[in-house]
């Protein structure tokens, strides 16, 4: 083969490579379009189902930065007249554990709601589902204030057998939220 | 800082292990460790493909992807670099370190299909690590990767000797040492630092 | 065409889990409801369908040297089809899968498949290729994924019957919770695959005693 052909030849390796590449990016993108919205949607919706599950009536978002924020598992504060509901972000067993604390005016837990992990099934996933273990596990935070800890660590809060890291994931998450409303003043 | 740095390194080596705990890469484990010095090759392969595709990645995602609104091109462009480095890496090798690439050169190709690597890129954008935090958890993903590969190799040469039932000779009896291995390193998952 | 034999390979002699042993990573790390087998199997169906038509389509087309990466591509682009779709309509499952989806992208039986069947076949064979291929890896998903259920946690069906909850047919304190642990996934493929390789082998005895017998 002399060098023309060859060259010829890389040059159509490359082009037909690319041409592939970009109808597949192109066909990614109509999906994205039809998609992208409800993707959204979706995520808003689940945000907005937690934070009525833990403040009922629902609250403002607060803008960033207007609240103080030290373990850097705060990602959102929204207040209305009878409290907060905070959304923190803290690391469970496998990933990061998305969930909303609510906490009232007199800096006691209203309720917890997780709304996105990903937890081990059957064990650690129990924290977010609607078993009655999964039930009593997020009910016990009601009324709770300070800083918290699970029972293995010493503290009061009951962890679910098999999956101490994630309930220490999720205590770590209340502990924030409280920490930060009490920042609030 | 320094905190979640060793804090990184040691989920990644031990207590949520690439292949034990969190099954990346599960195919070469199996395909590549019937032999402690393939396996230990394979891993040092692996550890330097996770690094430098981690900072690739790093750089192809906040430089490119995010600034021109297409994260969810993310998979196919990592596929994409991953595919193109592995190639490079292999072309360096040949030419520039004769020797390395003939200790390396057979498990390149396969690497692009490891779950490890495609895995760990992914995992460093959802946790949105920093470019240092992407490097480091990369390398201590592939070192963790050549621990469990390696004591899985030197598990398996003896098991390969052992008298076992027909049936389950070969892969069964293997993927029951890896469980044992598994339910070791479940040891470390209680491990609490700070 | 042989659709019959391609049937019985897909499902049991050159089933893509207990045989050719690809695409691991998923079938050890998912397999712990119902749910989960069922939703990973079918997507990994539909992407092996599509790949295995789009490669077959395209094979007189791709130069041999970039084979490999335009496969890549072609299956990285239906795997984020795939994924952006379960994120918009089937929430609750993208959420349970998490990364393992966009993961496909290297999962072996896929690019496997295309390299050894769709690139050498006709279009009509290489998309039933990916049916039986991708059935077969679903029935061994979803075996899996009801032993380390009922073991593991004591249900069935979890994340899909009951609204959700499974039918829970070991009471509560006895189930064996280290099945649904990354332990039980090695334990339990290594079981499965012992009972598929005596059964073949009873098979294949039971065959040449008949032949014998004749």
């Amino acid at each position: 083969m002399n060098g023309k052909q060859t060259a010829k030849y890389v040059i159509r390796l490359g082009v037909t490579l690319f041409l592939i590449t970009a109808i597949v990016a192109a066909a990614l993108a109509c999906v994205n379009s039809i998609t992208a919205p409800r993707i959204a949607a979706e995520t808003e919706r689940k945000t907005q189902e937690a934070i009525e599950k833990v403040l009922p009536g629902g609250g403002k978002a607060l803008e960033p930065g207007s609240y103080d924020d030290q373990g850097g598992l705060v990602t959102q504060v929204y207040a209305s007249d009878t409290g907060y509901a905070v959304k923190v972000a803290p690391s469970g067993f496998d990933g990061t554990i998305t969930m909303m604390v609510g906490v009232g005016l007199d800096g006691k837990v209203l309720g917890i709601s997780i709304i996105s992990h990903t937890e081990t099934a059957g064990l650690g996933a129990v924290a977010a589902s609607d078993t009655p273990d999964g039930e009593s596990f997020r009910q016990q935070f009601k009324g709770l204030s300070g800083t918290l800890s699970v029972k293995k660590d010493g503290g009061t809060v009951d962890q679910l057998s098999g999956a101490t890291v994630t309930s220490r994931g999720v205590t770590r998450g209340v502990n924030a939220a409280l920490a930060c409303v009490a920042g609030l003043g | 800082m320094a905190q979640q740095i060793i804090g990184i390194i040691i989920a990644a080596l031990l207590s949520q292990n690439f292949i034990l705990v969190k099954f990346y890469g599960i195919c070469p484990f199996m395909g590549v460790s019937k032999k402690i010095d393939t396996a230990l090759g394979m891993g040092m392969a692996v550890t330097f493909v996770m690094a430098l595709a981690s900072a690739v990645c790093y750089g192809v995602y906040y430089g490119l992807l995010v600034k021109l609104g297409l994260e969810y091109l993310e998979t196919v462009a990592f596929i994409l670099v991953i595919a193109a480095l592995v190639q490079v890496v292999e072309m360096f090798l040949k030419k520039s370190i004769p020797a390395l690439y003939k200790a390396l050169g057979v498990f390149l190709p396969l690497i692009t299909t490891n779950c490890a690597v495609l895995g760990v890129v992914l995992v460093n954008v959802q946790e949105g690590y920093n470019f240092l935090l992407s490097v480091i958890n990369g390398a201590a993903g592939g070192l963790g990767f050549t621990l469990a590969i390696v004591l899985f190799a030197s598990v398996r040469e003896r098991v390969n000797k052992a008298d076992c039932p027909e049936c389950f000779k070969g892969f069964p009896i293997a993927l029951i040492s890896a469980g044992l291995l598994a339910l070791a390193f479940m040891g470390f998952s209680g491990l609490k630092i700070f | 065409m042989n659709v019959k034999k391609q049937f019985t390979e897909g499902l049991l002699t050159k089933n893509p889990v207990t045989v050719q042993l690809l695409g691991m990573c998923s079938t050890l790390a998912i397999t712990t409801s119902l749910f989960n087998g069922l939703g990973m199997g079918l997507s990994v169906t539909i992407i092996l369908i599509c790949s295995n038509v789009m490669i077959s389509a395209l094979r007189k087309v791709i130069p041999s040297q970039i084979r490999i990466a335009a496969y890549i591509v072609i299956i990285a682009g239906f795997v984020t089809i795939v994924d952006l779709l379960l994120q918009a309509f089937l929430p609750a499952l993208s959420q349970s899968l998490g990364v393992f989806i966009p993961l496909i992208v290297v999962n072996c039986i896929i690019l496997g498949r295309a390299e050894a069947f769709a690139s050498k076949n006709t279009v009509g064979a290489s998309a039933l290729d990916g049916l039986f291929q991708g059935i077969g890896y679903t029935v061994a998903l979803v075996v899996m994924c009801v032993i380390r259920e009922l073991l593991g946690s004591g249900t069935f069906g979890g994340g899909l019957l009951n609204g959700g909850l499974g039918y829970q047919i070991i009471p509560d304190p006895y189930p064996a919770m280290k099945l649904v642990m990354p332990v039980g996934g090695f334990l339990t493929l290594g079981m499965v695959i012992a009972f598929s390789q005596w059964l073949m082998a009873r098979l294949e005895r039971n065959a040449k005693k008949k032949e014998a017998a004749k």
